[in-house]
């Protein structure tokens, strides 16, 4: 690995400072995991690192019943996974947190890291999104709060602007009614980065779906929402036809990647299996 | 190319040392400390070789830098026995033969160290979960998995 500078600025503020200052050849580091591995491999070379791990305001996760959940960005995915309020009022993604990677990577690595880096074959954006959460990016000029759809632009490629720094991420305090579920798919067991995330955030009456979000991702460049199925799946009461019809929906609307991993055809069919499977899991019916 | 003063406690041990920014944990560990029972494998992040506990949480010290480490506690695998006494994992590994060429078991003791922290009464299915970042090309896994079901077995006073 070439020679870097290694920076520890105390505050938001600093860190700006001189991300502004730095220019193009810095990158900020939070538990490093990612970034470790893309500079050694020569991925990305920076000149300099500007760790955020001083930071006071980054860290933390409270919850509120009005504000919601606040995650501080330097929560590692074990803290979130193992967060009291995390697991009590949103189970889905403290089940999610558990799972990222591998141990060694969840007790490094973090929330706000793995948001920044916009790896398309991770687990937490796509659960994130389905959740309505929003992305606190934090700068010398002040604070800027975006949704996650609008924080994800394309492939490794975020909204971030050079001189901002993601503080927290928020996300709505569920509804009484809340039910979700995230799926995460791998080809394989061994794997560590899932082929598919499927997420599922339903406001429920009984078997009845009133109201549903559904997100994709890693089969895609960045998650995304399918609104077609969403509007399919609102009012109904969820029966094994339903659930494989609206999988249908999700697997014919999504727009999937090809690479080494799978082929568009290949993940075009496993979201179908994957989406009807937590559709129906969700529900308390058969998913075989 | 920024020098750093780090403090860090190995194995009980208190080490000063200046380090260059770039210096990666398990470099540290090896090349400064001679500390050569954490292995370099892949070295990318795959294979878990390097895995060690930093504030007892397992991490793979090629993904680490040293100067992150700075005011942590860490424990190689050179810190699991006492003595002559064998750590109850270490026994296990060699009594159920959780082992081969031996190259990822300094990782894999270190990660089943953590598993059984965190979880004293595994079921294979979750021994088997918990090694998914340790990768060992002799064994099969199956008496890896066996050594840390009887390893909990130990530790658990049975």
């Amino acid at each position: 690995m070439r020679d870097f500078d290694f920076l520890e600025p105390a505050s938001v503020a600093e860190a700006s400072r001189m991300l502004a200052d730095l220019g193009e050849d810095c990158r900020v580091m939070a538990g490093g995991t990612a970034l470790m591995l893309a500079m050694r491999q020569r991925m990305l070379v920076p000149s300099h690192i500007i760790s955020v791990a001083r930071i006071e305001a980054l860290r933390g996760i409270r919850f509120d019943p009005v504000e919601g959940l606040r995650i501080g960005a330097l929560a590692r995915h074990t803290d979130v996974a193992d967060s009291a309020v995390v697991k009590q009022h949103y189970p889905m993604l403290a089940a999610m947190a558990a799972q990222v990677a591998n141990p060694q990577v969840r007790n490094q690595g973090t929330l706000g890291g793995n948001l920044c880096y916009a790896d398309p074959s991770t687990d937490p954006p796509t659960c994130l999104m389905s959740l309505d959460a929003r992305v606190v990016l934090g700068s010398a000029r002040g604070e800027r709060v975006l949704s996650i759809e609008e924080f994800l632009v394309d492939y490794y490629v975020t909204a971030i602007e050079p001189d901002e720094i993601v503080v927290e991420i928020r996300v709505p305090a569920p509804p009484a009614d809340f039910s979700g579920l995230y799926t995460r798919f791998l080809r394989t067991a061994a794997e560590h980065r899932p082929l598919i995330g499927l997420s599922l955030a339903t406001r429920r009456s009984g078997s009845t779906c009133r109201e549903a979000v559904l997100a994709v991702g890693a089969s895609t460049p960045i998650p995304c929402r399918v609104p077609r199925a969403e509007q399919f799946l609102a009012g109904k009461t969820i029966t094994p036809e339903v659930a494989a019809e609206a999988a249908s929906i999700v697997a014919a609307d999504i727009q999937p990647v090809s690479d080494a991993r799978g082929s568009a055809e290949f993940r075009r069919d496993m979201v179908r299996v994957v989406a009807r499977r937590t559709i129906a899991g969700l529900y308390g019916l058969a998913t075989d | 190319m920024s020098k750093h003063l780090i403090e860090v406690t190995v194995n009980g041990e208190k080490h000063s040392a200046e380090v260059p920014a770039r210096r990666m944990l398990s470099d540290f560990l090896r090349d400064d400390l001679n500390l050569t029972g954490t292995k370099r494998g892949c070295e990318t992040g795959i294979c878990g070789a390097c895995s060690v506990l930093v504030d007892g949480e397992v991490v793979k010290s090629c993904l680490s830098l040293a100067v992150q480490a700075n005011g942590r506690n860490i424990t190689t695998v050179e810190g699991l026995a006492r003595g002559d006494e064998l750590h109850p994992l270490q026994q296990s590994f060699m009594e159920c033969g959780g082992l081969q060429c031996g190259y990822c078991t300094p990782g894999m003791l270190m990660t089943a160290c953590h598993l059984l922290e965190r979880n004293p009464r595994p079921t294979a299915d979750e021994v088997r979960e918990g090694l998914n970042g340790n990768l060992c090309r002799c064994t099969g896994y199956a008496q890896i998995v066996e050594s840390i079901l009887d390893a909990s077995e130990k530790m658990r006073g049975n």
